[in-house]
């Protein structure tokens, strides 16, 4: 026997968190955007993001890379914790016993509502030990310069970040195409360091995402 | 609001709202107590009504998960919510662009399985709530909601 009461939170039926009119509200008088439960959000020009990454390449040359890498890293560590506070409080159930479908919708929304294009997660090769993320009209590839391989160095770390305290293991995530460089999307292969050498190792030899797979799964 | 009425305020600089618009306003506004009766029925019966479709959906449909039946009946308490609201407003896309994109991606197999019965027993639940005026506010709500997690 289903009670249908107890399937209502207080007054609230919980549906799409990330809902955009729901979500982001702002105080036009005050300057403030801000998330449904109050957290501020920073709305972030595309102008700033190129001249972070030209700075960066000015002042530190080759390790501009590692550089955002890292800050993706710290953002993603700070994201997940406040990403599943936020599912928590919600949705009334901790992350752990959510489905693995609604929590792969709810990360698609967030990332849709924040403007940072569209996200789609890929488990056609979890039994291999790999995810993949794919990201389209990404707002950090588009101002990057014409690359000769994929550079979204601070959406890798935020995704290593995250996924490596979902797993509960020290994951990496290497990206093996980019828009900067004409593909359609931004595909990012997350998994244990050690078994994602060869796709370093392919990045650095300039091959495209097809021979990096063939090189993974081979 | 409906989009048409939103399109003719946000013009109120460019020029007079012509015999035609304010006809349409008049219709919407000839139109709110029918909405309002409509929304408090919804409001205040949504527990016996979705509660009755849960019992009958826990009868028709014994190979289905409780967990996925559970999910159904959720997705229909939100599409009761944003039909209430859609009608108060006047605004069909309300349902559409806000929900019914999340339900379906939400949704299994087995929640589409489950949809088909319990929105066949909520009509009938609405049938017997609602005077016939009031179901045709609610029908092309729920309509849409059907097309697009059903069929």
């Amino acid at each position: 026997m289903i009670s249908v009461a107890e399937l209502i939170q207080g007054d609230r039926v919980p549906g799409n968190y990330f809902d955009y009119p729901s979500y982001v509200r702002g105080e036009l008088e005050m300057g403030l955007l801000e998330n449904r439960r109050g957290d501020r959000l920073l709305a972030v020009p595309d102008t700033l993001i190129s001249a972070l990454y030209e700075a960066l390449a000015k002042e530190t040359g080759q390790a501009a890379r590692l550089v955002l890498f890292n800050c993706g890293k710290w953002w993603g560590k700070s994201f997940y914790t406040r990403f599943t506070e936020w599912l928590t409080e919600y949705y009334g159930m901790p992350v752990a016993e959510m489905e693995m479908q609604l929590f792969g919708l709810c990360l698609q929304e967030c990332w849709r509502t924040h403007g940072w294009g569209r996200f789609e997660l890929d488990m056609a090769h979890q039994e291999r030990g790999f995810l993949v993320v794919k990201t389209r009209n990404s707002p950090y590839a588009k101002p990057l310069p014409k690359m000769n391989q994929p550079s979204c160095y601070l959406e890798a770390g935020v995704l290593a970040s995250f996924f490596s305290r979902l797993a509960g293991r020290e994951l990496t995530a290497v990206q093996i195409a980019c828009e900067s460089m004409g593909a359609d999307r931004n595909e990012f292969v997350l998994g244990l360091p050690e078994r994602l050498k060869p796709a370093s190792a392919g990045v650095e030899e300039g091959l495209d995402r097809e021979a990096i797979w063939s090189r993974l799964l081979g | 609001m409906n989009r048409e009425l939103q399109d003719l305020i946000a013009r109120a600089e460019e020029r007079f709202l012509a015999d035609g618009d304010l006809k349409l306003l008049e219709s919407y506004v000839a139109s709110i107590p029918e909405r309002l009766a409509t929304y408090r029925i919804l409001r205040d019966r949504e527990l016996t009504m979705v509660q009755a479709v849960a019992d009958g959906a826990s009868e028709a449909l014994p190979g289905v998960a409780e967990a996925d039946l559970k999910k159904a009946l959720q997705g229909l308490l939100l599409v009761v919510r944003y039909c209430a609201m859609g009608i108060l407003t006047d605004d069909e896309n309300l349902l559409k662009q806000r929900l019914l994109g999340w339900l379906e991606q939400v949704s299994g197999p087995d929640t589409k399985k489950a949809n088909e019965v319990i929105y066949k027993l909520f009509n009938q639940q609405v049938r017997q709530h609602l005077s016939e005026g009031q179901m045709n506010l609610l029908q092309p709500f729920i309509t849409t909601a059907q097309v697009t997690l059903i069929y």
